[in-house]
């Protein structure tokens, strides 16, 4: 009864989501009771949908296992807390969090205030017809609401162990948060393109809310690396997995358009290449969408093979593409040729980061379509792994961050003072320098690229406490966000490269009240327990493990998942501000011996500290847009 | 206005020519970064040579697993061909003998030295080169 209640009020809700979307169509935008009439559509297409969902949560928690989704997917003996996450543990589910998302950005956009009544509503109206067309491909291809006939089953098959975590209970959501907020940007440019009234400065209205979905999209693949590096069990915080890729591919092209957005609203340059970039955004999103649903290609997240998904999607995205981007060509000609960007100054330093981002882009792209394009011709299934992805991001980020360094005093529309800011430069390439003999005579011997990154992630850094400390002596304005962003930039690059140098792992075969030492760690097998759980057992192996005269236990675990049956390894990891000691147990040898994987992962909080300092810089500007609004 | 074309003529040549070597520079750097990805079948009718890394698809022989100190060597089926891997570490969850597994290594005499053993999340999984049969 409750699940056929849910069931109407989305179709109830993606009918009314098309009255929106003719309402824009047919109505005159600039008047305003025709606003209120959009707007009210609006609402109550979303509210009626967010009903459906909450309905849809009840169910969950209720164990209603005549939902066919939630009986293979949740199960009786989970915690509550489980079982609402489950509902976005596979496909279904996910997708419905998606569009509950994309149309709740749409809402808070929907509530907001415009003087532009026009491109307001033109853009409530673009929201509303992908909303539809997410809807419609929600309800034919991937229908949440359908029953097991003809009798329910008694208990559920349960959630995926390794996804019972809390980490991945909230990677999810924040991470479609920040894929479909990117819907704000782009509807509003295709708004302002077909307004065609080149004086509205969408850019600056745009501003917070890419922002915004920009942060949810940095905490969300943050989240992303920090699960996977505890709960795999590989100790690794990136692997290059495609669909890793397709999460960073619009993150780069957003944080591209966050820079290029600034020089357009400031200066009146590159508007035209930022309305692209608000296009090529939320596109890359569309297709993290595509490549991740469509099953096309192999990867550990890819959850479903079924081709008619590949194929709506496809379509659909192929729609948006050509549409947007024929708009886009027809309205080139509505802006007066611009002025010419002055070299060195920081239109042209901005412009050169976008070539870099271009790049990254470019490349990633290739690197996750390449093995499909290559299949097709050759016929032989190839995979693009690590190698690759460090021969092209190496460089680009040395070469990014040499023009950030030098760009750092840049103004808007005026050549840099080479003197005086070069000065700053020398001094912090002495500190970087000597940094680098510092690290050299800790660390020994290193390759030539992982030193070039060492002393490009010094030289970030020196140069960006020398601004703060000169600005705070002149009683100067700092902009505290970029500082804290880029200084995450040179955190990033210095913890990544001392990560990959000086971490290492052993394998050991050990029984019970065995000692063996790796480094200057003592490690001693003290005993192995037996423990029952609501849905699994467990067996939890404790070990004693000395280090510098410090003594603490660490106790890895291998689960039984009794619904699936599927066993899952429980990391331990004894966190340090310097490096975690990160255990893990294999399988029980004959002999009573175990396998055990001791590892030294060097620096790996930093860099997720990093991409928390370029998270909270992001909330940063938006409390400043904010503080200067009211 | 002739002047000013042909700047415009030099830039736009300059940016093909640009675009051009960097697009090809990224081709190469793609070509000289693949893993291959065979079933057993294919591995012995194809030739390999030592220094390029290979992924291989299959299933766990039964009664094949054997475990020395650290190593563990198994074999790989294709229900035709088979493929010794050796590989030293821990071995995923999921991997146990009869099941699907992805292996990434190189070559040594016939035989695989594994750097990597994938298994997948899920544990009805089987490589798509062999669902295809």
């Amino acid at each position: 009864m409750i699940l056929d209640i849910a069931h109407y009020l989305s179709i109830l809700s993606t009918a009314i989501f098309m009255l929106t979307f003719t309402l824009v169509l047919i109505l005159d935008r600039s008047v305003s009771h025709s606003t209120l009439l959009i707007k009210r559509s609006y609402s109550h297409a979303f509210l009626l949908f967010l009903i459906s969902f909450l309905l849809y949560v009840y169910l969950a928690l209720t164990d209603n296992f005549s939902v066919s989704y939630i009986a293979q997917h949740s199960n009786s003996l989970l915690p509550n807390f489980y079982k609402v996450t489950s509902i976005w543990s596979a496909h279904e589910g996910s997708m419905f969090l998606w569009i509950i998302f994309l149309s709740l950005w749409g809402f808070i956009f929907n509530l907001s205030t415009d003087r532009d009544l026009k491109v307001k509503n033109l853009s409530i109206g673009i929201i509303s017809i992908i909303i539809v067309g997410f809807q419609l491909f929600l309800l034919i291809t991937s229908n949440p609401f359908e029953v097991v006939l003809p009798f329910a089953p008694e208990n559920g098959a349960d959630i995926n162990p390794v996804l019972q975590d809390p980490a991945l209970a909230i990677h999810p959501p924040t991470l479609y948060l920040g894929y479909v907020g990117f819907v704000i940007p782009f509807a509003y440019a295709l708004a302002f393109l077909i307004n065609k009234d080149q004086s509205i400065e969408w850019e600056k209205k745009v501003k917070s809310w890419s922002v915004m979905a920009w942060v949810f999209l940095t905490i969300g693949i943050s989240l992303g690396s920090w699960w996977a590096y505890y709960e795999l069990g590989w100790g690794g915080y990136w692997f290059w997995d495609p669909v890793e890729n397709v999460a960073l591919m619009p993150w780069l092209a957003a944080t591209a358009f966050l820079h290029s957005l600034s020089v357009a609203s400031k200066s009146n340059v590159l508007r035209i290449w930022t309305l692209l970039l608000s296009i090529i955004v939320f596109s890359l999103s569309l297709f993290g969408a595509f490549i991740v649903r469509s099953g096309i290609i192999d990867s550990i997240h890819s959850f479903a093979n079924d081709p008619q998904r590949g194929m709506y999607l496809l379509a659909f995205i192929a729609v948006i593409l050509f549409v947007s981007l024929g708009l886009f060509a027809s309205r080139l000609n509505m802006f007066e040729s611009s002025k010419n960007i002055k070299a060195l100054s920081k239109e042209s330093f901005i412009s050169l980061n976008n070539i870099f981002f271009g790049v990254l882009i470019f490349s990633t792209m290739m690197g996750i379509t390449y093995p499909l394009i290559y299949e097709l011709i050759y016929d032989q299934k190839i995979s693009v792994g690590a190698p690759f992805y460090n021969a092209i991001y190496a460089p680009i980020t040395i070469l990014a961050t040499m023009i950030l360094v030098i760009s750092i005093d840049s103004r808007w529309g005026r050549t840099i003072d080479t003197g005086r800011s070069f000065n700053m430069l020398y001094i912090s390439l002495a500190m970087g320098l000597i940094g680098l003999s510092l690290i050299r005579y800790f660390v020994g011997d290193m390759s030539f690229i992982i030193m070039i990154s060492f002393l490009m992630g010094l030289i970030i850094i020196f140069r960006y406490l020398i601004l703060v400390i000169k600005n705070i002596l002149e009683k100067k304005y700092i902009n505290t966000p970029s500082v804290i962003a880029h200084t995450g930039l040179g955190l990033l690059i210095l913890s990544i490269s001392a990560n990959s140098i000086l971490s290492s792992e052993k394998v050991f075969n050990m029984k019970p009240n065995e000692v063996r030492k790796f480094e200057n760690i003592r490690i001693e097998f003290n005993d192995l327990e037996l423990l029952n759980n609501s849905n699994h057992d467990s067996i939890k192996a404790t070990f004693a493990l000395d280090h510098n005269g410090k003594s603490f236990y660490l106790s890895p675990e291998k689960r039984k998942y009794f619904a699936r049956g599927q066993i899952t390894s429980e990391t331990a990891i004894k966190i340090m501000p310097i490096r975690d000691i990160y255990l893990t147990i294999g399988e029980q040898l004959e002999g009573g011996q175990w396998v055990v994987n001791v590892q030294l992962n060097y620096f790996i909080r930093f860099i997720w500290l990093s991409a928390a300092m370029m998270a909270f810089s992001g909330l940063l500007i938006i409390s400043n847009i904010i503080r200067r609004k009211s | 206005m002739k002047v000013h074309r042909k700047k415009r003529l030099i830039n736009i040549l300059l940016l093909s020519l640009l675009s051009g070597s960097g697009i090809l520079m990224v081709l190469y750097a793609l070509n000289s970064n693949l893993d291959y990805f065979f079933t057993p079948s294919e591995l012995i009718t194809e030739e390999i040579s030592d220094n390029r890394r290979v992924k291989v698809g299959g299933m766990v022989l039964e009664g094949s697993v054997d475990r020395d100190n650290t190593t563990i060597n198994f074999t790989i089926t294709d229900y035709s061909e088979t493929v010794d891997v050796s590989y030293t570490g821990i071995v995923p969850d999921l991997f146990k003998e009869g099941s699907g597994v992805v292996v990434l290594g190189y070559l040594n005499e016939g035989k695989l030295d594994a750097e990597k053993v994938l298994a997948k999340h899920d544990e009805n999984y089987m490589p798509p080169a062999l669902k295809e049969k």
